[in-house]
């Protein structure tokens, strides 16, 4: 896997946890289970130190349509986006600054990966 | 059609639809919690739940960070949620040896359930899923079977009782 992708797949991780962690349901519910929480000022350190790892024009793609997904890199399941459910005609390729390709779904545009 | 020849919808326990023989370690190999997460994850990829155990591991370790999932009374429940898990999974591992969990009691963990799953908005299943475990095991006994056990088929046997139950 290209390492900028792999790198911008541990962001959107991070941002999943952060979402968990800051939303008071799903925090109490782990509080109530027995789990501890805390550190999520480590957790957003962290979340910056991946972002500053990411091409600029692929981290604000990323950025841009988290806004609009929960999840904006999903897998690829045959030859269906695994976001939309919609199969891939053909793939729409983008490139970053230094050269490397990456596929996004030409339905919804979310990036993809190829498990 | 009479309402007598209609079969009933039976709804089966979450935690029965995840009890998978190929996640299950008898014995861990390893003691040390880094590690002991490591070797879960690695049977994820050997029974095809992932090809790519490192960012899995990445985020249960990251989890794992924000404060223990170890519950006490030898039980710990690591969870996470991964972009690169496709279908929610639970890795089942013992061991006899006793695992630092950080666990609020400091007493060893000796069962170790590890819960991934794909980061999906709307899924109340993968909390419900682990809270499943907590229940099944808050009893003694139950615990001691399930270290007891000579097999998987008995592990099986005694978490879906105990979920039932």
């Amino acid at each position: 896997m290209d390492e900028s992708l792999d790198v911008l797949i541990q962001l959107q991780d991070v941002d999943c946890l952060l979402r968990e962690m800051r939303d008071p349901e799903m925090a109490s519910q782990e509080e109530r289970l027995g789990f501890a929480v805390e550190g999520i000022s480590n957790l957003e350190r962290t979340r910056e130190k991946l972002a500053s790892r990411v091409d600029g024009r692929l981290l604000q793609t990323y950025e841009r349509m988290s806004r609009r997904f929960f999840r904006v890199i999903v897998p690829v399941n045959g030859r269906v986006c695994s976001g939309c459910r919609i199969s891939l005609p053909t793939n729409t390729i983008g490139r970053n600054s230094e050269g490397a390709t990456y596929e996004f779904c030409e339905n919804c545009g979310r990036i993809l990966y190829r498990r | 059609m009479s309402p007598a020849t209609l079969s009933p919808t039976v709804e089966i326990p979450l935690l029965q639809q995840h009890l998978r023989k190929a996640l299950f370690i008898s014995e861990l190999r390893t003691k040390r919690k880094s590690s002991v997460l490591e070797e879960m994850v690695a049977v994820l990829a050997t029974a095809d739940a992932t090809r790519h155990p490192e960012g899995v591991l990445d985020a249960v370790r990251r989890r794992e960070a924000l404060g223990s999932t170890g519950l006490g009374k030898g039980i710990a429940v690591p969870h996470a949620r991964s972009t690169l898990i496709t279908e929610r999974s639970m890795v089942i591992a013992r061991s006899s040896k006793g695992i630092d969990f950080n666990s609020p009691d400091g007493l060893p963990t000796h069962l170790c359930f590890l819960i991934v799953a794909p980061p999906l908005e709307r899924d109340p299943v993968y909390l419900n899923l682990v809270a499943e475990i907590v229940r099944a095991v808050r009893l003694a006994k139950t615990r001691q079977r399930l270290l007891d056990a000579p097999d998987f088929g008995t592990v099986r046997r005694t978490l879906i009782e105990a979920a039932n139950g």
